[in-house]
Order: structure tokens, then sequence, then C-alpha cells
């Protein structure tokens, strides 16, 4: 009999468990964004501190009365990174009647860009996706409003040129993980040594790049002018501390957006002075942004996470992502003041971005019809010992060479599919 | 009560040997099979394509995979990347034009061929041995499928599907993928339950308990171990088309790593190992336990007004699940399968504790 009594609880609680799904959507005056993220399996490099970094923006937003009166609702689960559970969040999401889906994860992105297509849900793709996804009229419906990956190869370049004037003769190592994320820049690296007449050597390590130690004696036996390591999560922090065992100079070896505070204290945060990153928002509590979700949320006891978390690289890009959401909110409203508010809606919103620089935490981004990237704009920055320091102002380089590769591959994905 | 057997007599070979023996067991199914076809017509496009649509594919590539692993005792670690070349293959096949019903069964074919000559290979050792390969064969094959733009669809490595279109059918609407799905889903159930009493079968069972001594009674091991990865690699290619054309409609070198492959094997295990409803069983709570653990973590901190952090609420679900497939493999270490069989059989006899002999 017990195992009786078992079964039904078991089946009632299944039961209960599904009907209150469509409840929220008699609520007015709410506008629903989905963040079903990775919390557990790949992407927890990044995702607790991005998805801080949101939640506390929107609680900011929701504290001084929302957006034209609506209450923002950011609905956060985790999909950890593995596909049916992402769909399932996806269509949870859409029949909640959500507009916007921000998962990063790249695999998820790719899975979802068919169907937020055809749902007309706007899907954020922030450094994760596709990367010609930027290409807005094959993609309307998704936005990565981040600079992607090539562009942020190509920026690395333009600094490089910057630096040392011109990069005839010299020779850069690109040290990066064995998946397609890692191969990714290679391209434009190539197209750009073709261009400026700089020598390319690759160094390809097998993922999850826990061991590197066989890579890095070449990279020093090849003498580069400088160095650039592409990876995620444990491979950058490995590829960092080889670098220092190697004796590579720190103040020419540069990344991607994926460097943040905590590799430094993994990697050992004076031994890295002098490492380069890409910066595509600012870093520290210094934007006034930052300072009012401290005076606001943070300090009523109303964050999202840990206070020391609060104004790091990855809080503060889920703070920009957060805020470029919800400008195009803002300029939806402006658009169609009387909604209704739908995905539609809101893609109008999105592409009506313009100059948006959120206080001075972003470059001045504006999104088109056409351009869902934001303009291409970031700056590179130096691990000082305890902070990421500006080395430049904001500045976007090479941008013709990067859509000339953005077009060819959302070309190609046009081409498919028939 | 239930599952009546006072009164049956089976008076053919026939009648003696059918599927289910028991009026009530064929009532079961018929009455499963029904809800599985009226389902999708009155629920929430959510549960459709959240629930239902992944449990059958997942269903039956278990089926694949338990008729190796269940039916011959071969293990295999590596079934993520057999799925990997079937949806591949098919994907491929259909963007050259090829129509989508052979594209499938091409999809099926490609598997089966490098399924079985990995098996040819791997099969000269066994056990713990045969996982090591099988593991080896699964990133082979992702290598392969990275490296090879070709394969993989160029530098975004993600491959469109073409719409699929089965004997005029469009297969780009979730119902008639979910219909589509299930079809092929009964299709191999029905195969594998029949192979369990045909000669193969029963020389796959003597292979299974001890390959020597199949041997000694005329069984060829070999040809019967291949044979099983041959069968069980073509239901696997077959899996990844549906896949590729009735779920994900792109394809991505990350779909299909080890993760799936363990994902399967647990399934499998979970299930019970040999048996065809356990595959079902198994699929159901791999599949969706994740799921609704998270959701009623997530609906408990929300209604408690707990300040419970998002990292300890994306962790508390996978401690649960973690401590759920324990509990059912120290119930019944012989699987879902068993739970459901020991109620079959508590109820046979009901009211008696046991049968009278």
């Amino acid at each position: 009999m017990k195992r009786r009594t078992f079964l039904t609880a078991a089946g009632a609680a299944f039961v209960g468990l599904q009907i209150p799904i469509r409840n929220a959507l008699a609520d007015d005056k709410v506008i629903r964004f989905a963040m079903p993220q990775d919390f557990t399996r790949v992407y927890t490099f990044v995702t607790v501190e991005y998805s801080q970094g949101q939640r506390d923006y929107i609680s900011l937003v929701n504290a001084k009365g929302g957006i034209n009166g609506y209450q923002i609702v950011a609905d956060i689960s985790d999909h950890g990174n593995d596909l049916p559970r992402a769909l399932e969040a996806y269509e949870r999401a859409k029949a909640q009647g959500a507009i916007l889906v921000d998962p990063l994860s790249t695999p998820v992105a790719r899975a979802l860009v068919q169907r937020a297509a055809a749902d007309k849900i706007n899907l954020i793709t922030a450094y994760s996706g596709r990367s010609d996804a930027a290409d807005g009229e094959t993609f309307p419906y998704v936005f990565p409003l981040s600079p992607n990956y090539w562009t942020q190869a190509g920026l690395l370049i333009d600094y490089f040129r910057q630096q040392d004037g011109d990069l005839k003769g010299k020779k850069i190592c690109f040290v990066h993980i064995d998946t397609p994320f890692g191969k990714e820049p290679i391209p434009i690296l190539e197209a750009l040594a073709a261009k400026q007449g700089f020598s390319l050597q690759t160094f390809p390590y097998t993922p999850p790049g826990n061991d590197q130690s066989a890579i890095w004696p070449q990279v020093r036996r090849a003498k580069p002018d400088w160095v650039v390591f592409w990876g995620a999560a444990v491979g950058q922090t490995v590829a960092l501390t080889e670098a220092i065992r190697n004796g590579i100079p720190m103040n020419r070896v540069a990344s991607s957006v994926w460097l943040s505070e905590s590799d430094m204290d993994v990697v050992g945060r004076a031994q890295a002075t002098g490492v380069l990153k890409v910066e595509p928002c600012a870093s520290g509590q210094s934007p006034k942004i930052i300072q009012d979700i401290i005076k606001t949320v943070i300090e009523p006891a109303k964050g999202a996470g840990d206070r020391a978390k609060v104004g790091t690289a990855y809080y503060n890009y889920g703070v920009m992502m957060a805020a470029l959401m919800i400008e195009g909110v803002r300029k939806a409203f402006e658009k169609a003041p009387n909604g209704p508010i739908s995905g539609d809606w809101l893609n109008a919103g999105l592409n009506a971005i313009s100059n948006f620089d959120a206080e001075g935490l972003i470059p001045p981004t504006t999104v088109t019809n056409t351009d869902h990237q934001g303009g291409g704009q970031c700056r590179i920055a130096r691990w000082d010992g305890s902070k990421f320091v500006p080395a430049t102002d904001w500045f976007s380089a090479n941008q013709d060479v990067v859509w000339g590769e953005i077009k060819k591959s959302s070309a190609e994905y046009k081409a498919s599919g028939k | 009560m239930f599952y009546r057997r006072a009164g049956i007599r089976h008076t053919s070979y026939r009648s003696e040997r059918r599927l289910w023996r028991l009026p009530f067991d064929r009532g079961l199914v018929v009455a499963v099979l029904i809800v599985l076809l009226i389902l999708p017509l009155v629920v929430d496009r959510l549960y459709l394509v959240g629930y239902l649509l992944p449990w059958v594919i997942w269903s039956t590539a278990a089926l694949g995979l338990n008729f190796l692993m269940g039916g011959a005792g071969q293990v295999h670690l590596g079934y993520g990347a057999i799925i990997a070349i079937g949806a591949y293959a098919s994907a491929h096949a259909a963007r050259f034009g090829v129509p989508f019903e052979i594209a499938m069964v091409a999809g099926g074919l490609a598997s089966a061929v490098v399924g079985s000559a990995f098996g040819a290979t791997a099969l000269r050792v066994k056990g713990l041995y045969l996982a090591m390969a099988t593991l080896a064969m699964q990133s082979i094959v992702d290598f392969v499928i990275i490296h090879v733009p070709a394969i993989s669809g160029g530098g975004q490595a993600t491959l469109r599907v073409p719409p699929a279109r089965f004997l005029g059918i469009d297969l780009t609407e979730d119902v008639r993928s979910y219909y589509f799905v299930l079809l092929v889903g009964i299709v191999v159930t029905l195969f594998v339950l029949n192979v369990g009493r045909s000669s193969f079968g029963r020389a796959l069972a003597a292979v299974r308990e001890k390959d020597y001594a199949a041997a000694v009674i005329g069984v060829d091991s070999f040809r019967f171990k291949l044979l099983a990865f041959w069968v069980s690699s073509f239901i696997g290619g077959i899996v990844g088309a549906l896949l590729a054309f009735c779920y994900y409609r792109a394809i991505s070198p990350d779909q299909f790593h080890l993760d799936l492959s363990i994902q399967l094997v647990a399934m499998v295990i979970v299930g019970g190992l040999g048996s065809i409803l356990g595959s079902f069983f198994g699929a159901a709570l791999i599949l969706f336990a994740p799921i609704l653990l998270n959701q009623a973590v997530g609906a408990l901190a929300v209604s408690s007004g707990l300040g419970i952090s998002a990292d300890l609420r994306a962790h508390l679900p996978l401690l649960l699940y973690g401590a759920m497939i324990m509990g059912f493999l120290l119930i019944e270490p012989l699987g879902l399968a068993k739970i459901y069989d020991n109620i079959r059989n508590y109820l046979l006899v009901w009211p008696f504790r046991h049968a009278p002999r």
C-alpha cells in the first residue's frame, strides 16, 4: 500500500507542477524576459556573475518604476547547456509570453535561431551564438548586441598595429582551443596577415585545455612579437599560466573578452600584470550605472548575489546586456506607446537603439535593421595587478574585413536549409 | 483483479507466442497508444515540443542502445557518435537533393557501416576494454566532424537541414514531426520485441550470458556480436536522422558529444538493462527529472520567499537528481522496468501474496 500511496503522491505532484504555467499571462503591465542560462555545466565561469548583473540592473529599473509603468520580469532558470532542456525552457518562456530570450550559450543559441525567427521572439546571443548573426537582414530576430569574435580579433590586431606602428614582418602567434569557437577568428587573422604583412602561426590545444604544456614551449621558440590566446574557462587560466612559465612578456599577450578578475586570482594577480584583453564595457564600480545599482539595489540588500562580485568584468557584461535590452524596450515604447507588447514590438525597439552609452558604461552603440552587432566598438584593457585599466579609448577597426566574413557566412546560411 | 489470467487458455502456438498474452496487457498497450496519439491534439505546444517529442526520440535511441547493451551484452560508450553519423549523413544526403525517406535510411546505413567497422575492431576486446574502445570511437568521430568543415558545415559549424517531406507529408510542423517520430518509435519497438523471440534474439542472449558457452553450442559469437552492432547502429543512425529533421532542424557537433552517450547509457541502466519498457521509463526519467526538479526548486524558492542564491537554486536540483537516481537503483537495481514488473507481479495474484503452485 505504501508504494501505491507514494506513486499517487508522485503523480499528483507532477500534475500540480504543470498547472500554473499560464497564470503569468493574466498579469498586466509586465514585460517578460526569459533567461534560461547554464549555471551548472559549461558556462559556469561566466553565468553567475553575468546573471547577477542582469538581475541587479533590472531590479534598478523596476525600483525606479519600470518603463512606462511596466515592470520587467526576468525569468531565470538553468538549462545546463543541454539542448532538450533548453528547448523546453524556450517553449515554456514562449507559452508564458516572454518576448526576449537570452540563453548565453553557443549551442543553445544555434539551435534556437530558426525557432526564434519562426516564433518572432528576440534571441539575445551576447558573446555567443553565430558570429554572422550581426547581419540583421538574414537574422532579423537574433541580436548579439556585442562585438563578435571576428571584431574582437580585428581590434586586437589593430591595437598591435597602433603600438608597433607597422606590423610588416612581425610575427603573431594565435593559441586557441581546438573547437569551432577557437578556430573562428582564424579567417580574419589570415585576411589581416595578408593585408598588413605580418606572419601568423596558429597553435591549437585540445579541449578543454587543462593541459597546454606541449604548446607553449613551441610558442616561445617561435619568438612571437605578439601572442593572442583564445579559449574559455579553464583553458584561459592554463594558457596564461603557461605563458608566464615560458617567460613570454605579459605586455605582449592578449585575449578576447573572456578574461576576468577571478581568472587573475587563479593565475596570480601579480604575475599576470600587463596582460591585455578586449573590453566591451567598462569594468569596476566607478561607472555611474554601477553606482546607481549599489545605491538603489545593493545597499537595501536587494542584490541578486554576492556583493563582492559587483563591478567585476562579467557582472558588468550582464549589466551592459540588460541595459541594452531595456533601452530596446524604451525605444519600443517611443515607437508604439500602446503596444501591443510582442516580440515584433520589441524587435522594432531593439533595432532603433541609437548612440546609447548606458551613462558611460559602454561605447556609444547604434543598432539598425542591418547591424545587430551595435557598431563593433570596444577598448583594449590592461591588467595592472589589481584591476583592468583601459589602454585605449573606445574604438572600432577592421570592420570591412569583419563584415566581409559576416556577409559570406550569412549568405551560406541563407543558401542552406532549402 | 488487474492482469487477470483466469480463464485464459492458449489453444494454439500462435496465441501462446503472442507479444502480449494477457488481454489486460494488450488493452494497456492500446490505451497508451491512444493517449500518445491524442495528446498532441489536446496539450499545449510546450508539452509537445518540450516533452513528448524528445521523449519518443530518446526512447527510440535507448531502445537501440539497449538492444546492444542489454540484448547482446556489449558495452557502448560511443552511441552519441553513432547518432551523429546518422544525423550528418542524412542531412548531407538531403542537401544533395535525396528524398528524405532515402536520406533517413542512408543515415542509418552510414551509422551501421561505421558502427560495425568499429565494432569489428573493438570486438577483439571485452567488458571494460570494449567500453574504452567505443569511447575512443566517440572521440574520433567528434574530432572528424569538427575538423572537416565539409561535414560540420563551415566556420559556424552548424548545418541547417532542408525541410523534410515523408511520403508527401510535410514534416516541418511539430505535430506532424511528432506523429512521424512516434511511427518510427513504434516500428523500432515492435522490431526489438520480435527479435527477442527469434533465433537471432536467442543467439544474442546466449552470447550475452557467456560467449564461450555460446560458441560451444554452435553460435558464432563474433558474427552475432557484429550483427548486434550493425542493428543497433542502424537504429542509432535512424534516430540521428529524426533528431536532425524532426527536432533540432539545425545540427552542430556539440549536440552529439560524450554527454549524449553517457545520457543514453544512463537511460538504459536506470530504465533496466535489456528491458524494452525500461528504455521508455529511463528516457523519461533522465530527460525530465532535471527539468521538473528545477521547476520545483524554482517554484519553492519563489513561493517560500527565501533568498536562495542563483547558484544554490541551480545546483540543488542536481543534488536531488543524483540522489533520485541512486535511490531508484538502490530500491531496484534492475531498473525502473523491474519496479513496474514488481507491481505487475503483485497485482497478478492480488489479493494473494503469491501465486499458488
